[in-house]
């Protein structure tokens, strides 16, 4: 953990000269309205790039190609973000929670099988919504009877990111109706080849398909591919969810930063065909000075966050707390931002697949911001968690 | 507004939800934002509202266009108003009679004729607008050159009235779309109910028969066009906002988690409560607004810049707590909320942002008589 500043001044300029060597220039107008095979094959020949210098996955253990501090993780993703590379979005599920996933509740056999595959290109999708089971996730009806060495699966699951081009789901499964309902669901690795899966891609506000809903018809299920015990899925979820949003929210805390606030500066920096600028207004440039404020705050938490969990001393809640301001503040600068920029802003009508959630077309980017406070737990279950869980507060009336 | 005029507004609200009602993304299921039938306007007296009854109108004012823009703002309408009944035949009704003229509102009046008005609606001063074009005279030939961004309706306009300055004087002239040396560039907006387009005249030569005084005094003239385009929105930005607060508050009735209607929870509860808050308000000051406007108050712009800037800022913030508050549902585009929200925000821009409407209020502040 205690590595030397001058060793981690000298990792900056490494990853800073490596980024301005190798980020492709114009990705992002490359990227912008590109049709879906683009997109993936582009993702898959970045994350090569990142592997082969050891940044693809640098939070994983170094026996698995990991083994990064988490000191030089930060100043990674800073100057990731500082130089503007593409981010990992498709292959976000697979390095984050199918990894978290197998390093925390997986076997040995199942870790050998798919971390190294996973360096190779392996991709993993969620299965875990369902259209009535959203916040009460634990409510879900997906179910799975086991049949001797198998598990026979059926129901629906929703919001499932990326299913289109996934190899592999972590699957939540009801398999014993019978018990409370945080009791009786299992976790499994389903093969995406499976017979008896059909996924649909589902259009969003902003015009994307990335959400798919899966049903599942009868798909088989080898008991092998249990994570944790049978009807122990519920606690894997849990601890594996939570696991990996630090360095996450320290990621986009700094995209916000970097390159959101930045390009928001620029913006009000442009002179209008009278000469003036944005900024020259001074309610607008009262509002830019807030949010650089918030946003220097948020990127000081989110390291703060990655740190005390990293030394083991994570505060109650401080995973919501981050979350929630990261996602309301995103949305509450985009919502500027289209202000501001005007008319302007609703002329752009595609964006960069391949970005973190701000790219400068700005009313999509607002658009897109909704992705950030609905799921993974919408702002109101996480003020709830907050008051709950960091807080001590009594908990919401038991369901009539 | 007294109860005579009540009634005949309930009238026609009801008249107009009742026609309008299948018409919301919410129920084509957020697909198409296919244009109103034109005709079925024409028919329903809705194009000819304000038009005199000599030339086959309704004889109506503001008021009664007011109460249809809110209920077009319901269900995001995607119909070339706007443009053509909004602006065109105020536009043309606030010009000093001439033979042209009557016969052109009787025409707007039957749908046979479609007209777009350019007026600013990219800039953020407010205030006296700013004529985009100019008229230069050669010896006896007349010319016309600017520029304006963001006009509405003008794909499919039989005619274009163009916001000039003759000689610092505000003018109405009209040019057909085909006039050699006038551009229209398409100017597609994320939302899709709306078609605006930027109309650039480079030395358009122009009949003197098609340039056109305002009656009375230029300037109240070119104002009170302006005025009317910035209360039309923000009618539609009430009106949107109310149909995202009555489908959330149905949403979280329906949808239980928990074993709960998600409504039965004070977080969603409050939220949706601060949605009739918020509309409360608005309601008022669009209604303050458009008395102002249809009696031809002077300093009717103040509760029009009032409106439109709180209007279509609160507009926004409760068509995205409707997505919110929906969940994943309300962010599909298939359920149709998105339409609301894109309309709600392009809304908040057109015809001057609320900074700019607000500074323009702030501007009486200090004594300067800004009116």
């Amino acid at each position: 953990m205690a590595v030397p500043d001058r060793d981690l001044a000298e990792f900056r300029s490494t990853v800073g000269d490596w980024c301005r060597a190798n980020v492709p220039k114009d990705w992002r107008r490359a990227q912008a309205g590109a049709p879906e095979e683009q997109f993936v094959a582009f993702q898959k020949a970045w994350f090569q790039e990142l592997r082969q210098v050891g940044w693809a996955v640098p939070h994983w253990p170094a026996e698995w190609g990991g083994g990064m501090s988490v000191a030089e993780q930060i100043v990674l993703y800073q100057e990731l973000a500082a130089n503007d590379a593409p981010r990992l979005v498709l292959a976000f599920v697979a390095i984050h929670h199918a990894a978290s996933t197998l390093l925390v509740a997986g076997t040995d056999e199942q870790r050998r099988c798919h971390l190294p595959a996973i360096l190779d290109g392996e991709l993993w999708v969620q299965g875990f919504s369902e259209p009535d089971a959203g916040s009460d996730l634990a409510s879900l009806r997906t179910t799975g009877r086991r049949e001797g060495d198998v598990f026979v699966v059926n129901g629906q699951k929703l919001w499932s990111s990326g299913a289109a081009h996934a190899d592999w789901c972590l699957l939540l499964v009801r398999t014993d109706p019978g018990a409370p309902k945080r009791e009786g669901i299992s976790y499994f690795l389903m093969d995406m080849r499976t017979p008896g899966i059909d996924v649909r891609p589902i259009r969003n506000a902003n015009g994307e398909s990335h959400f798919c809903e899966m049903f599942l018809d009868d798909v088989v299920i080898p008991v092998s591919g249990l994570v944790g015990p049978e009807h122990g899925g519920w606690r894997v979820a849990q601890e594996t969810l939570s696991a990996e949003r630090g360095m996450t929210m320290l990621e986009l805390s700094e995209r916000l930063g970097r390159a959101g606030f930045t390009w928001l500066l620029e913006a009000c920096r442009v002179r209008g065909p009278s000469g003036d600028r944005l900024l020259d207004d001074p309610v607008v440039a009262d509002r830019l000075a807030a949010f650089e404020i918030e946003v220097a705050g948020l990127r000081s938490l989110c390291r703060r966050v990655v740190e005390r969990h990293e030394a083991g001393a994570s505060a109650p809640a401080e995973a919501s707390i981050a979350k929630l301001l990261y996602s309301e503040l995103l949305q509450r600068v985009m919502d500027f931002a289209t202000e501001v920029v005007g008319l302007e802003a609703h002329t752009q009508l595609t964006k960069p697949l391949s970005s973190g959630w701000e790219s400068g077309a700005w009313m999509l980017d607002y658009i897109g911001s909704y992705e950030w406070t609905i799921p993974g737990g919408t702002s109101e279950i996480q003020r709830t968690i907050i008051g709950e869980r960091g807080l001590g507060l009594p908990r919401e009336p038991a369901a009539r | 507004m007294d109860s005579d005029f009540g009634a005949v507004h309930d009238e026609l609200r009801g008249v107009a939800r009742m026609m309008l009602a299948n018409h919301s993304p919410l129920t084509t299921a957020g697909r198409s934002f296919k244009p109103l039938d034109w005709q079925l306007l024409a028919s329903s007296g809705w194009l000819g509202l304000e038009v005199p009854a000599a030339q086959g109108g309704a004889g109506a004012g503001f008021a009664e266009l007011a109460v249809l823009l809110t209920e077009f703002g319901r269900v995001a309408a995607a119909a070339p108003y706007l443009g053509s009944v909004v602006l065109g035949t105020a536009a043309l009704s606030l010009l000093e009679a001439n033979t042209g003229r009557d016969h052109r509102l009787q025409e707007l009046a039957a749908g046979t004729r479609r007209v777009a008005v350019a007026l600013p609606t990219d800039r953020p001063e407010v205030g006296q607008p700013t004529a985009p074009f100019r008229i230069r005279r050669a010896g006896s030939v007349l010319e016309v050159s600017g520029r304006a961004g963001f006009v509405p309706d003008v794909v499919g306009a039989d005619e274009i009235l163009l916001l000039a300055a003759d000689d610092h004087r505000p003018v109405l002239v009209a040019v057909a779309p085909s006039a050699p040396g006038l551009q229209i560039d398409a100017q597609p907006v994320v939302d899709e109910t709306r078609h605006l387009a930027a109309v650039i005249a480079d030395g358009v030569e122009i009949d003197p028969d098609s340039l056109w005084s305002f009656t009375g005094s230029p300037e109240a003239g070119a104002a009170r066009l302006a005025e009317r385009a910035m209360l039309a929105v923000a009618c539609d930005s009430l009106g949107l906002a109310t149909m995202m607060m009555e489908a959330t508050v149905a949403y979280v009735t329906d949808r239980y988690q928990f074993g709960r209607p998600i409504g039965s929870y004070q977080a969603v509860k409050h939220a949706c409560a601060d949605m009739l808050v918020g509309i409360s308000i608005c309601s008022e000051l669009v209604g303050t607004a458009v008395e102002a406007l249809s009696s031809d108050e002077p300093g009717s712009w103040v509760p029009v810049s009032m409106a439109k800037a709180h209007v279509s800022s609160v507009a926004v913030e409760i068509a995205g707590k409707a997505i919110q508050l929906h969940g994943g549902v309300g962010y599909t585009w298939e359920r149709g909320l998105h339409a609301y929200l894109k309309r709600a925000a392009l809304n908040r821009s057109l015809f001057g942002s609320p900074i700019a409407h607000r500074r323009r209020l702030a501007a009486r502040y200090a004594g300067e008589g800004n009116s």
